[in-house]
């Protein structure tokens, strides 16, 4: 079901493969020898905290950086310590970096136009470019002019009019309000598929990574921490950090005792898929996203097998859902968030029971 | 209610008062000094007498004939030290802005300050110090000889080109500074844009950096040629007779000779002159900016 980057490439190459890649400014390491292969057409998102080194690989992707060891190859093409203007790959940076003298038609015009490009032919991929992103009618107007959701899409048809077979973002989104923010998400989404080259998008935002990316690279300390498709890393984050940084986490600790189970400190045992426990030994956190725990009124019979007793302490109303926490008596409180069907709502003091399946049970080293 | 709109309506006016009392010290003083002085200077012009006699306003037109049958090798030598001047400020002025903005980082304002330093000497001195660098005996002289770039008998001092340097050196601080201020504000992310754009770091200074210091070029420049065109004091201390600028004319007419009139003539004539030459050069300049 669950298929890696990777395995989809087949025996093509791959756009993009960074081997053994390193940056090193000073005494710090900003990225610690990363060995990465993208494959070809694929929204792939690198997220982390900031410092954890993924602007500095954007930015030896793209040429501004220059790698203190390691490989750069663009489909199978050694591009290391080439200039940017020397690279198929095209940038939407982080402010825009729009130029201000220019018209938005210049701006979207000024890597056809360095590449000697038929002025007819430059006329014809802009206006379609501004087409694209609905901006057609603004093309005579200065940047100034613009308002922010309008300059992101310029930044945007600006690179892409190039055709590059590789596109970079950096945290393309950051300066827009969240409204804004959501919908430019799916335009970006749109937009890959219906051009359908590589876009390689580094973000902070770990919401914006999982709805746009077919794959996404966790990033710590300069390493790369757990690599999948959202599904895969959200359901099974492997380590503690990736668990916190993707979404919420219920962590309990405990000790695992057999191929499908772990017991907690106090004795009480969880049924784990036996795959979440493959290379793991000895203590570990046992997990459970907020979403995936059932609550039941004490006495009822719970609807999963794993499962735990506790007493409502707090609930807050949020629309959608209604988030809970519950304190149990074995590990402490838990975040437990809860679709708003209409069935029966917990109020602070009432006696629960959690439960939850095993499937969504994971499992990280402690 | 009625009292509320009242209340509004007042505070209005006092709000729309607010530019015109801002403005009134400096209309004020630019009325006083400069509109009243200019008419008193343009009804002088038209006199007609002698210092003995006094000057009496007869329209007469004289003194602005004699500008162009007497004194046209005068203004031919402002405006082509002041076109030099520029010039080689600019080519001087701009790498040097340019330098500063991108290339200084830590140390940016200790530069921008060795640039302001010599203002803190007199005019009159700074120009006098350029009469020992460039002095027959001095090291820059006896270089250039050694280098066969000067011959036996070759001198710096009372030349052409010691009033150029004279000019450049004093009026450069006016062309580098609104040039580094136009340059320190580009973005950085800019010229990488331009670089992730196919522009090699030739193009993108064409095509980014260049039209976007165009103001600071303009400003520059501006603040060059029109105090170098009216300049007097270099030709004086570092010049010679055949170098005379239309400055030395009005500086001897009004102060020596004693001759208003044509003193009054004089600086209008110059006047009209330089701000002809602006507004073609920034028309024109400022034109090309919108097209590229």
């Amino acid at each position: 079901m669950t298929q890696g980057p990777d395995s989809t490439a087949g025996a093509s190459t791959p756009a993009v493969e960074l081997v053994g890649l390193t940056k090193a400014f000073g005494d710090i390491v900003a990225v610690d020898g990363l060995t990465l292969d993208i494959s070809e057409n694929l929204f792939f998102a690198i997220i982390g905290p900031s410092g954890c080194g993924k602007t500095t690989t954007l930015r030896m992707i793209g040429g501004f950086e220059e790698p203190t060891s390691g490989t750069i190859r663009l489909h199978g093409e050694d591009v290391t310590g080439t200039k940017p203007y020397q690279r198929p790959v095209n940038t939407v940076f982080q402010s825009y970096a729009l130029f201000p003298h220019l018209t938005i038609y210049e701006n979207v015009a000024f890597g056809l136009r360095r590449q000697g490009i038929e002025k007819s032919e430059v006329n014809r991929r802009v206006g379609e470019m501004l087409d694209l992103v609905h901006l057609a009618e603004t093309s005579r107007r200065k940047p100034r002019q613009l308002s922010g959701g309008q300059r992101q899409r310029v930044a945007l048809a600006r690179a892409l009019v190039n055709h590059p077979r590789l596109l970079l973002l950096d945290e393309p989104l950051g300066a827009l309000d969240l409204k804004l923010r959501k919908e430019m998400q799916l335009e970006l989404k749109r937009i890959q598929q219906e051009v359908g080259i590589t876009f390689i998008h580094v973000t902070h935002d770990q919401e914006e990574a999982m709805t746009m990316a077919d794959s996404i690279a966790v990033m710590r300390d300069g390493k790369i921490e757990r690599m999948g498709e959202p599904v895969e890393i959200y359901d099974d984050p492997r380590t503690r950090f990736v668990a916190g940084f993707l979404g919420a986490s219920n962590l309990m600790e405990g000790q695992i005792t057999g191929s499908d189970s772990v017991t907690l400190t106090g004795g009480h045992r969880f049924h784990v898929s036996a795959d979440k426990l493959v290379g793991l030994a000895g203590a570990v956190h046992v997990g459970v996203r907020p979403e995936k725990i059932h609550l039941s009124p004490e006495g009822a019979s719970p609807a999963h097998a794993n499962r735990l007793a506790g007493v409502v302490t707090d609930s807050s109303f949020i629309g959608v859902s209604t988030h809970y926490l519950v304190q149990t008596e074995l590990v402490g409180e838990l975040t437990v968030v809860v679709q708003n069907l209409g069935v029966t709502r917990f109020a602070p003091s009432d006696s629960v029971t959690l439960s939850w399946d095993p499937d969504h049970t994971f499992v990280v080293a402690r | 209610m009625t009292t509320r709109t009242d209340a509004a309506a007042k505070a209005d006016q006092r709000r729309r008062r607010v530019p015109y009392l801002l403005l009134a010290p400096g209309m004020l003083w630019l009325l006083l000094f400069y509109v009243i002085p200019m008419f008193g200077l343009a009804i002088t012009s038209l006199q007609e007498g002698s210092l003995e006699q006094g000057y009496t306003f007869t329209g007469n037109i004289g003194s602005y004939v004699s500008v162009f049958t007497t004194y046209l090798p005068q203004l031919r030598n402002s405006l082509m030290f002041a076109l030099g001047a520029t010039v080689i400020g600019l080519l001087v002025g701009y790498p040097l802005a340019y330098a500063i903005a991108f290339y200084t980082s830590r140390w940016k304002s200790l530069f921008l300050l060795m640039i302001l330093v010599p203002f803190l000497v007199p005019f009159l001195l700074r120009t006098l110090a350029w009469r020992v660098i460039l002095a027959d005996q001095g090291v820059v002289v006896s270089a250039l000889k050694t280098v066969g770039l000067l011959g036996e008998n070759g001198r710096l001092l009372s030349t052409g080109w010691a009033i150029l340097a004279g000019l450049v050196y004093n009026y450069l601080a006016f062309m580098t500074l609104p040039i580094y201020v136009s340059l320190d504000k580009i973005e950085p992310s800019l010229l990488e844009a331009a670089n992730d754009l196919y522009a090699t770091p030739w193009t993108a200074f064409r095509k980014v950096t260049l039209p976007m210091s165009m103001p600071g070029i303009i400003s520059g420049t501006l603040l060059t040629f029109i105090p170098a065109a009216g300049d007097y004091v270099n030709v004086e201390l570092l010049g010679n007779r055949n170098w005379t600028m239309m400055g030395n004319v009005i500086q001897s007419k009004f102060l020596v000779i004693i001759d208003y009139p044509a003193a009054a003539a004089i600086s209008f004539t110059l006047m009209a002159i330089i701000v002809t030459v602006v507004v073609i050069y920034v028309r024109r300049v400022g034109t090309e900016e919108l097209l590229t």
